[in-house]
């Protein structure tokens, strides 16, 4: 790869909020079979400010590894740092869920119960740092620019399901994150809303410069979104291969029918094939 | 031609109409080459403050794009538009329906808000330029193709295909209203009465009405078939349920009858508040301790099965006076079925609500406030229907054993004293009493739950 190029990928990736560090991490969970090892021996930096995407195979442990950056399990072994502050490791196994590191889950976890701008105003308000009307009218502002304005009274159930991740996305930034946790939050919408989605979400990155971790099953929405694509191997979950993005952003959608595009997509495509093939083989289920 | 509208001819310099077109949604993404082949096309015109562009249905031939002024565009009813207003200012394009080949009609009136400058561009001669480049037209319409799902929260040919089923809730315009918070409950309930009242569901309703009654009327007063000659008919209920003297002294005439429906009541609201009270909060423990779940669910489960009838006895050498044992029973069989109900409500709730309260700083009491109890509601409240027809019939086989009034009291004495036609006064005063408790539980939960309302109003929600 070209120096120029990988150092105008990286150059958009500074002023980046937080850096993640996984160390060696393990993690071994009972299974009513007996222990999986859902992750072994798992190293991977992730630099502040950049899109990372991991890809892998179905039920190869990306979730469980988000899970543990978030603080929804513990981890059996090494560590995870953000920032350099540990997160979890030896002495304490299991991460705090903390407004640094906001999830988007796959499914959505919009309250239904709350309206939208409930939603988004729900993180600073149980936190106490801002007062319900404040949150509201600092949430109007985030809503107004991600192009939510109109939609801010009705429930979740209500909007589009676009809409609603776009709402969901739009929440986590309330809080002023280091890190966006993303699971596949794309992966139920239909190619058109996709697309809406994947520039709403850059446009969304290039103003807050949020470091994102972000999972995905979507060969083309990895290299098209991140700076760097982490294949990652089926059960147990490390790294396999990087890949630097040397397409450098800000992008927009005449990336996809570049030649540097399609190489790159060559690339993951043979990486990611043989993990697929090899998960096949084993039979997992998907998780 | 509106003679309010005229081309005014390149009274601005081109370079600047140019850098408009750039930057609007639907152009940012071509060449430099096209946009200024666009700019070719696009005819510059002068619009004063209120002359209407186009209306609803009016054929769609051009596209514009406002370069000074204001432009009020507000969809048709017909449409399923997000919002159905909205003001255009400088940069902002629209009459996008001229892209599209099939229909070609207006979706929307356009009037001028203020003097407005607009870009007209023909549609077809728009494609025309397209046409030497197909990457930049594909882009072009996917632009277009994003713009029309923000204007519309679900896609026309969807909105078209699936309407909104009858009686559920009301016409899609109507819906949006309301959530929009521009109709009031009020307003909402009347046009759903309407509704109603149009749907063939109060006409199947009599229709079975009538087939039963007249069913009991015949077997028993008509032919009186073998077993039914003893049933007293519907003619005769009805005759002593109104007669103003009535034979066996109760009947809607007879301050009694009254007695006996308001202590029933008054029984029922206190089980059912005091069931309420402690199976809603016991239930919400079960299902969000582990631990307190594993130490009450079994003897819970055990207590149970053991019918109301079981418990007489004890209720009686246990709790002193008339009303306590009664109301001791009636709560009994709805405290378990609010408790159970909540729990499984509980545990229904998705992880990742209360995984995503967490990640957005909640504590564990603001997860239980915020996360579990709202989340629990729809099977709290199912629970709750199940809990206040369970406590009406407990609470019969209560009165029956204590007490000295009651509508089960009064369907006994009557049994006891041969006045079968009170018993069956008595039960249908059962019925339509349970009936309208049950009702009101029902609104109370659509009160609490809008969220759900509108859900379920819009054809299931996710």
């Amino acid at each position: 790869m070209s120096a120029v190029l990988s150092q105008a990928s990286q150059g958009n990736a500074q002023g980046g909020k937080g850096a993640i560090r996984i160390e060696h991490v393990d993690k071994v969970y009972e299974a009513k079979s007996g222990p999986v090892q859902a992750v072994s021996d798992c190293s991977l930096d992730i630099r502040a400010g950049e899109i990372c995407m991991i890809v892998g195979p179905s039920g190869c442990g990306k979730t469980t590894l988000l899970n543990a950056i978030a603080g929804f399990h513990d981890i059996t072994g090494g560590a995870i740092y953000l920032d350099g502050q540990m997160l979890c490791g030896p002495d304490r196994p299991k991460a705090d869920p903390g407004p640094d590191r906001v999830v988007v889950f796959q499914n959505g976890a919009l309250f239904p119960w709350k309206t939208n701008l409930e939603n988004v105003a729900f993180g600073p308000v149980v936190q106490g740092k801002l007062s319900k009307a404040q949150a509201a009218e600092k949430a109007r502002g985030l809503m107004a620019d991600a192009g939510l304005a109109g939609v801010e009274h009705n429930y979740p159930g209500e909007v589009s399901s676009g809409m609603r991740r776009r709402v969901e996305i739009v929440r986590a930034l309330m809080n002023d994150p280091k890190v966006l946790l993303l699971d596949e939050p794309f992966r139920a919408l239909d190619q058109l809303t996709k697309s809406v989605m994947h520039e709403a979400l850059l446009e969304i990155y290039y103003k807050n410069k949020v470091t994102i971790f972000f999972i995905t099953h979507d060969l083309e929405e990895a290299i098209f979104l991140g700076h760097r694509v982490a294949i990652m191997t089926t059960r147990p979950c490390r790294p396999k291969k990087i890949l630097e993005v040397d397409i450098p952003h800000p992008r927009d959608y005449a990336v996809l029918t570049s030649p540097r595009f399609r190489e790159l997509m060559e690339e993951t495509v043979s990486a990611v094939h043989e993990e697929a093939v090899k998960a096949f083989e084993a039979g997992e289920k998907e998780m | 031609m509106n003679p309010k509208i005229k081309p005014v001819g390149l009274a601005r310099p081109r370079k600047e109409l140019v850098e408009l077109l750039r930057g609007t949604v639907l152009f940012s993404g071509l060449s430099p080459a096209l946009i200024e082949k666009v700019a070719d096309i696009a005819v510059l015109e002068r619009a004063q403050k209120d002359a209407v562009l186009y209306r609803v249905d009016d054929p769609a031939r051009d596209l514009y794009v406002v370069v000074a002024g204001q432009v009020n565009h507000a969809h048709g009813p017909a449409t399923q538009a997000r919002v159905l207003t909205k003001t255009m200012q400088p940069g902002d394009v629209f009459g996008w329906a001229a892209l599209i080949k099939a229909p070609a009609r207006r979706f929307a009136t356009v009037t001028m808000l203020a003097d407005t400058e607009l870009l007209r561009i023909s549609g077809a001669e728009l494609m025309q330029a397209l046409a030497s480049d197909p990457e930049a037209a594909r882009d072009v319409l996917a632009r277009c193709a994003k713009m029309i799902v923000e204007d519309f929260t679900v896609p026309a040919w969807l909105a078209q295909v699936q309407d909104v089923p009858a009686g559920k809730g009301g016409s899609p315009m109507v819906q949006r209203q309301a959530a929009a918070g521009e109709i009031g409950a009020w307003e909402m309930f009347a046009y759903r009465l309407s509704k109603w009242a149009k749907s063939p569901t109060p006409y199947l309703m009599l229709v079975g009405f009538v087939l039963f009654f007249g069913a009991w009327y015949l077997l028993s007063e008509v032919f009186k078939v073998w077993r039914f000659a003893s049933l007293p008919g519907p003619k005769t209920v009805l005759l002593e349920w109104f007669n103003p003297n009535p034979t066996y002294g109760m009947s809607l005439y007879t301050p009694d009858y009254y007695v006996h429906i308001w202590s029933s009541i008054r029984r029922v609201l206190y089980a059912f508040l005091i069931s309420t009270g402690l199976g809603v909060p016991f239930g919400l423990f079960l299902g969000w301790s582990k631990n307190f779940r594993e130490f009450t669910f079994p003897v819970f489960e055990t207590l149970r099965p053991i019918p109301v009838l079981a418990w007489v006895p004890l209720a009686i050498v246990m709790f002193k006076g008339q009303e306590s044992p009664v109301i001791f029973l009636t709560t009994l069989a709805s405290f378990y079925a609010t408790a159970l109900n909540t729990m499984l409500g509980v545990q229904s709730i998705d992880e990742s609500y209360p995984r995503a309260a967490a990640c957005l700083g909640a504590s564990k009491w603001q997860i239980f406030r915020h996360i579990v109890i709202p989340g629990a509601l729809p099977f709290i409240f199912t629970g709750l229907q199940i809990s206040v027809g369970v406590a009406w019939f407990s609470l019969v086989a209560g009165e029956m054993v204590s007490g000295e009034y009651g509508l089960g009291y009064l369907i006994l004495a009557s049994y006891v004293n041969v006045q079968y036609v009170v018993i069956i006064i008595g039960m249908v005063s059962v019925g339509v009493v349970g009936y309208v408790s049950s009702a009101l539980v029902r609104l109370a939960g659509d009160y609490m739950m809008q969220w759900r309302v509108r859900e379920l109003a819009l054809g299931g929600g996710r």
